[in-house]
């Protein structure tokens, strides 16, 4: 199969908003599923203002969802254990850069 | 899923099958108890799963964890399985699976996780043979639920599933921007409704001062619309491959320079190799081992670019002729009362 060119590659943390159900598909995950994740505070919209329908989140929304629902399902986790995995997970990489940044080899 | 982005494609399946031990995989006897199961699962996700593991090799190793665990946790799925090992083994000699192995199961009540599943390409072909079109009966029933799309089996087009995959690409890449070819792999499916995985080649443009962790959003490279419905995206997540020199943090790009202590003592120009072109530095006289110095703006491109800092790391030439030795005791000779340790021992 020859190969179909695709210019229109887009980062998606700096480009791209997502609604609800648009976040939903690209995560395989119900929309009801991220509200939950919304109301523990492990994603963020950029307003909450109005419906969940109307919520839009930023491209950065997506590795957080996905993340969740990776450790959700890989560690039969519930909600706030998934909060907490994940707090702790950016502590781990925050001083992992900082420790890489001081020129210390892992 | 892992590409080699840089290959054109990938090596062919292999035509034969392999039966996968699932309790080897997992550790357990055939007699396994579901508790003993669950165990073993946790105990090697908390060892292998990529997002905790410092193990090498992690990913593939939780791979084939996560889908023995899928298939033994669920009491139809592993009766289907021990089914189809009996099957297998009354194969004989013959490296063929025997015919009809993987056919006639059904699962009523089995639960295969559509809430929130991985890509379908994460499965290996084994579980695909024996367990795939159920597994893809149930996503439909599940998107259909989550209001995403019309019911499973109606005419209605619907959008195709979104897919994800992960892309290596050099630290270079990311400064000029760069093509690349990935494989990737779908499932697709004949004409007698049979599904194999097929490989596809998709062109990728990749931007300049891409981050990495960042995601690139290809669309309509997802899987295939349902009844005439359009295809859904394709996202990919970037990692830079280690550099040899380079260490990289979010836009800012670090280079340990060596230097000579003469360099770092005395001043020079030097020429630091930057990814998108050598820049020539001023090292200012009297610098001190691990000084940081800033090249503003040549990190990698952006909104605001990032900056390229160099770290000085004075390298000794070798004492190892008598010259060498003599230009040391001179230096030694001149350096009078200099104590490089005076401030530890003013400690005491």
């Amino acid at each position: 199969m020859s190969a179909t060119p695709t210019p229109n590659a887009v980062i998606v943390e700096e480009a791209i908003e997502f609604t609800l159900d648009e976040l939903g598909r690209a995560t395989r995950t119900s929309t009801r599923w991220l509200v939950t994740l919304v109301d523990e505070g492990v994603i963020a919209p950029t307003q909450r203002s109005g419906a969940p329908m109307q919520w839009r989140f930023s491209g950065d929304a997506l590795r957080r969802a996905r993340q969740a629902a990776r450790l959700a399902r890989d560690f039969e986790l519930d909600l706030h254990g998934v909060a907490l995995a994940m707090d702790l997970l950016q502590q781990i990489e925050r001083l992992k850069q900082r420790l890489a940044a001081a020129g210390v080899r892992d | 899923m892992w590409f080699a982005a840089t290959l054109p494609t990938s090596p062919a399946p292999s035509a034969v099958m392999e039966f996968k031990d699932y309790y080897a995989a997992l550790g357990v006897d055939r007699t396994a108890t579901p508790d003993e199961i669950k165990r073993a699962y946790r105990q090697l996700a908390r060892k292998y799963h990529p997002d905790v593991s410092q193990e090498p090799d992690a990913e593939a190793r939780f791979k084939e964890v996560g889908e023995a665990y899928e298939v033994l946790k669920d009491a139809e799925k592993r009766a289907a399985y021990d089914e189809a090992g009996r099957r297998w083994s009354q194969r004989g000699a013959g490296a063929e699976p025997p015919p009809g192995w993987d056919a006639g199961f059904e699962f009523s009540g089995a639960d295969f996780g559509e809430a929130m599943a991985g890509d379908e390409a994460d499965y290996s072909d084994f579980f695909e043979a024996l367990f795939g079109r159920h597994m893809r009966g149930a996503r439909a029933s599940a998107r259909a639920a989550r209001g995403d799309g019309r019911a499973a089996g109606t005419m209605h087009a619907m959008r195709g599933e979104d897919h994800h995959a992960k892309i290596d690409i050099e630290l270079e890449d990311a400064y000029r921007g760069a093509q690349r070819t990935l494989t990737l792999r779908m499932p697709v499916a004949d004409g007698q409704g049979q599904v194999h995985l097929q490989q596809r080649q998709v062109e990728v443009t990749i931007p300049p001062g891409i981050r990495a962790g960042q995601h690139l959003r290809l669309a309509g490279q997802g899987g295939a619309g349902f009844n005439g419905g359009p295809a859904g995206d394709l996202y990919l997540e970037v990692a830079f491959k280690p550099h040899r020199h380079y260490r990289v943090d979010g836009r800012d790009v670090t280079l340990e320079l060596p230097v000579a202590p003469w360099e770092a003592a005395l001043g020079a120009a030097v020429v630091v190799p930057v990814p998108n072109g050598p820049v020539e530095l001023q090292i200012p006289a009297g610098s001190k081992a691990g000084r940081r110095m800033r090249l503003r703006g040549k990190g990698l491109p952006g909104p605001t670019p990032g900056d390229f800092y160099v770290v000085l790391q004075v390298v000794l030439p070798p004492a190892d002729s008598d010259a060498a030795q003599a230009a040391y005791r001179a230096l030694q000779q001149s350096a009078g009362t200099f104590n490089p340790r005076a401030e530890l021992e003013a400690q005491r």
